[in-house]
């Protein structure tokens, strides 16, 4: 073991980091966190959607109709917010990272290419036909199809990078051949159960909010609507049982020796998980009414859990020598800060849109706010005067200028 | 050092370079297209010409599928290509650059909020409101650009980044203004394009001549001075890169610099008869060709970008073979080579089996082959066809003796474009040993 050590050490990147790994490592479950939720709607969205177009009735027909509008809208979303954990998952586990990648390079290009399949044969049905309710499902279940690959891929480039000790044997498996890039080499069934069964729970609380957001629209009937809202709590109920019962198997499937029933954070994300099977119990009388509680509660769960996966990882990898925590850091404040004012710039500009965004949708044509709009956009341009500033001043020092 | 992903006949390198030419497309387009988008949306409110927005409409949903679905999608492509064919390279990158990219991240999603907003919203809300929305998207797709910018620029400019490893001494380089102005530019002539496109399907026969007039302008003029930007870029450029473009070094670079001014000429050609002259003329056939043409030349100018910083990853850092170049004391990095040339390449190896670690007569070929393709195979094709073909270039220059092809990896960096070959002696002699059954195969 020593020997894997010294080399996952001697791969980190000779730069360094530019800021406190603590920081990186919370963006990417904050992110990740997101991105999970994003994916799941799409995932367990796509599957709402199939068994509404062909078994659900004049109801399910209608809700097969938002959710062919609601599935591409979600992907780009899944992708952009992908993008964050992408980057900081390279940033304090590098080593690993790429190297899980490097041993399944075509499969990590074909992820993309299946994303782009499933992204196109979704707007395929939504634009023709779809979303009048007479689209063809074959492209839906084509996409579905796609897009349960791609999670078998990203689930096995996850997975064979917390296993270092391995990574010898898969290249040079039969004598001295060297095997690089063609093959997927690992799937634990309950892992990758547990994070599809959730897909299924999330979008029945999608569907809670759906029910009690469209409450206003006098073009969506009550009963309707309460239907949805029924359908939506207990899918989110059955498949969060279910999901619970996976996470249970993925538990007990864990080395003994992590002990990882007693970690504070799985603990915390698995209590936060029963509560919300309780309160799911109780949404069941009127699932409007819990929508947003229910909401709050599992993305608070979905937030915690992710943190207990990254514990779970961190694990795998102190067996295998490493920590991110001595990764030699050379803090860049500059730029740090730059991200940090961005951020917040990007919440107030989000919030905006976010606004015009749920007005526009409850039928509100004078959306308003006025005020917070012009304040956005002016934001904006300040951010372009003041970057074009700076790099004015320190194109000339430097020289680089004229 | 991570294994090698091989890529027959294309090379990894190869493999990222189609995608990223290719994610210009959508890319530009998506940053370009809002402000001749939001200019006719302005136009239609302000003339009380709603028939306009049947061409706003259409040119969103166009931005909308081909830019969010492929660019956002071949955009996560350059980074999972970068990924598998050049970790280290990508690393380098990340671990300096990382809050840039998170910087541009926040505005993607504003990108990905506005345009959703602003599709479907047409006609739902005030329009104010929905022209603001344009106007955030178009800012924030233009700043996307600034900072992506800065780190593409910074690969072939480092400039005093090499003294300080300071994030803004990298970024704000030389070759930064002249590759954002052109940048820039260009993309109001890939918008344009796209709008003539658009506007050849367009029913309303009036509105498609008076967007096809306006497209062509706009495209016309973002040409012209998107060519300027690059004369200025190509003046800003260091000189060893000055002398493989101009000096004849690399004469393949000049031929793409010619490829990419014909297209452009061309395309500027059919902004001004198709568009400007004789907007009737513009149908749908046609503007695809051009923009297949456009796309050669896209194809040319990128490849131009990326040969000028042979034979590096990072100008002056980091060489192409991934291999650490150059000391950057402010960050504590050491070059790698005299450490490698000493300790062997094979030392940073520890994915391999023990029996591979030490070369003997038994492994020579094994070890050589893959000391081969860590430090070739990223740019050269190992088989005869493909591209800069190792067994092909290795006999046009008559060398097929194990010996003479280790003394030849020896002086490798003789060739100012080429790497060092990294190693100590007996790896050098296992590499030639590979290389000879490589090129001793053919009669």
């Amino acid at each position: 073991m020593d020997f894997v050590a010294s080399y996952v050490n001697q791969l980190r990147d000779v730069s360094g980091l530019p800021f406190y790994p603590w920081l990186f490592d919370f963006l990417l479950v904050l992110t990740l966190a997101l991105h999970l939720l994003l994916v799941n709607l799409v995932l367990g969205g796509t599957s709402l959607l199939l068994w509404g177009r062909l078994f659900g009735g004049s109801f399910g027909l209608r809700l097969s109709r938002s959710l062919s509008r609601v599935l591409p809208i979600s992907l780009s979303w899944a992708i952009v917010l992908g993008v964050a954990p992408l980057l900081f998952i390279q940033v304090i586990y590098d080593p690993f990272w790429y190297f899980s990648n490097v041993l399944s390079a075509w499969w990590a290009l074909i992820f993309l290419g299946l994303i782009a399949l499933a992204f196109s044969l979704s707007y395929v049905y939504y634009l023709r036909g779809g979303y009048e309710g007479a689209g063809n499902p074959l492209w839906p279940l084509l996409s579905l199809a796609a897009l349960l690959v791609t999670a078998g891929i990203i689930h096995a480039l996850s997975l064979q990078a917390i296993h270092p000790e391995k990574w010898s044997a898969w290249i040079f498996g039969d004598g001295q051949s060297y095997r690089v890039g063609a093959r997927l080499l690992a799937f634990e069934l309950p892992r990758f159960l547990h994070f599809f069964l959730a897909s299924l729970a999330i979008t029945g609380i999608f569907l809670m909010l759906y029910a009690r957001y469209f409450d206003t629209r006098p073009d969506y009937e009550p009963t309707y609507l309460s239907w949805v809202g029924r359908i939506g709590a207990r899918t989110a109920l059955i498949f969060s049982l279910l999901q619970a019962a996976a996470g249970l198997w993925w538990l007990l499937s864990l080395p003994a020796d992590f002990r990882f029933y007693t970690h504070p954070l799985f603990l915390l994300g698995a209590g936060l998980g029963l509560a919300l099977i309780g309160l799911l119990f109780r949404a069941q009388r009127d699932p409007r009414s819990y929508a947003l509680k229910t909401a709050i509660l599992a993305g608070l769960t979905v937030f915690f859990m992710s943190y207990a996966r990254e514990a779970l990882r961190m694990q795998y990898l102190s067996r295998a020598g490493y920590t991110f925590s001595d990764y030699p850091v050379h803090p860049s404040w500059s730029s740090t800060v730059l991200f940090l004012l961005t951020f917040v710039m990007g919440l107030v500009v989000l919030g905006y849109v976010g606004l015009v965004a749920y007005r526009a949708g409850r039928g509100q044509k004078e959306v308003g706010a006025h005020g917070w709009g012009k304040a956005a956009l002016a934001l904006c341009w300040l951010w372009i005067v003041v970057m074009v500033t700076l790099g004015l001043i320190i194109s000339f020092k430097n020289g680089a200028l004229p | 050092m991570y294994p090698i992903w091989i890529v027959p006949y294309l090379t990894s390198g190869l493999v990222i370079g189609l995608i990223a030419s290719f994610h210009i497309l959508p890319s530009h387009l998506a940053v370009g297209a809002f402000w001749f988008n939001v200019y006719i949306e302005r136009k239609a409110y302000r003339e009380r010409r709603p028939e306009l927005l049947a061409f706003v409409k259409r040119y969103t949903l166009l931005i909308l599928i081909f830019c969010f679905v492929f660019g956002s999608l071949s955009g996560v492509g350059i980074w999972f290509s970068a990924t598998v064919a050049s970790p280290r390279g990508l690393s380098a990158l990340i671990h300096n650059y990382v809050w840039g990219w998170a910087t541009e991240w926040v505005f993607f999603l504003i990108e990905v909020a506005t345009i959703y907003v602003y599709y479907y919203t047409f006609g739902k809300v005030d329009e104010r409101t929905h022209l603001r929305i344009g106007y955030l998207y178009a800012v924030a797709a233009w700043i996307s650009m600034i900072i992506i910018t800065g780190i593409l620029a910074f690969m072939l400019t480092p400039g005093k980044w090499l003294e300080t490893g300071k994030f803004f001494d990298g970024f704000f380089n030389p070759t930064y203004w002249p590759q954002l102005a052109a940048r820039t530019f260009f993309m109001f002539g890939i918008a344009g394009l796209y709008a003539l496109i658009i506007s050849a399907t367009l029913k309303e026969r009036e509105v498609a001549r008076e967007v096809a007039r306006l497209a062509g302008g706009w495209g016309f003029a973002g040409l012209l001075l998107g060519g300027l930007s690059s004369y200025w870029w190509l003046k800003k450029l260091p000189p060893e890169a000055q002398d493989f473009l101009f000096g004849g070094t690399l004469p393949y670079l000049s031929v793409l610099l010619k490829v990419a001014l014909l297209s452009g000429g061309l395309v500027a050609l059919y902004f001004l008869v198709f568009g400007i002259l004789f907007p009737r003329l513009n149908n749908l056939p046609l503007a695809f060709l051009v923009l297949l043409v456009l796309f050669l030349g896209i194809l040319a100018g990128e490849g131009l970008r990326e040969g000028l910083r042979r034979p590096y990853i990072v100008a002056g850092f980091m060489y192409g073979h991934q291999v650490v170049g150059a000391d950057l004391p402010a960050k504590g990095i050491k070059s790698e080579v005299e450490a490698l040339n000493e300790e062997g390449y094979l030392s940073r190896l520890g994915y391999l089996p023990p029996e591979l670690r030490r070369i003997t007569d038994e492994n020579r070929l094994t070890v050589g082959r893959i000391l081969v393709a860590h430090q070739c195979a990223n740019c050269h094709a190992l088989s005869r066809k493909g591209l800069r073909s190792l067994p092909g270039l290795l006999e046009g220059l008559g060398l097929t003796d194990p010996e003479d092809l280790a003394s030849f990896l020896e002086g490798l960096d003789g060739y100012p474009y080429m790497p060092p070959f990294v190693g100590t002696e007996e790896e050098r002699l296992a590499a030639g040993a590979y290389l000879a059954t490589m090129v001793s195969k053919t009669p």
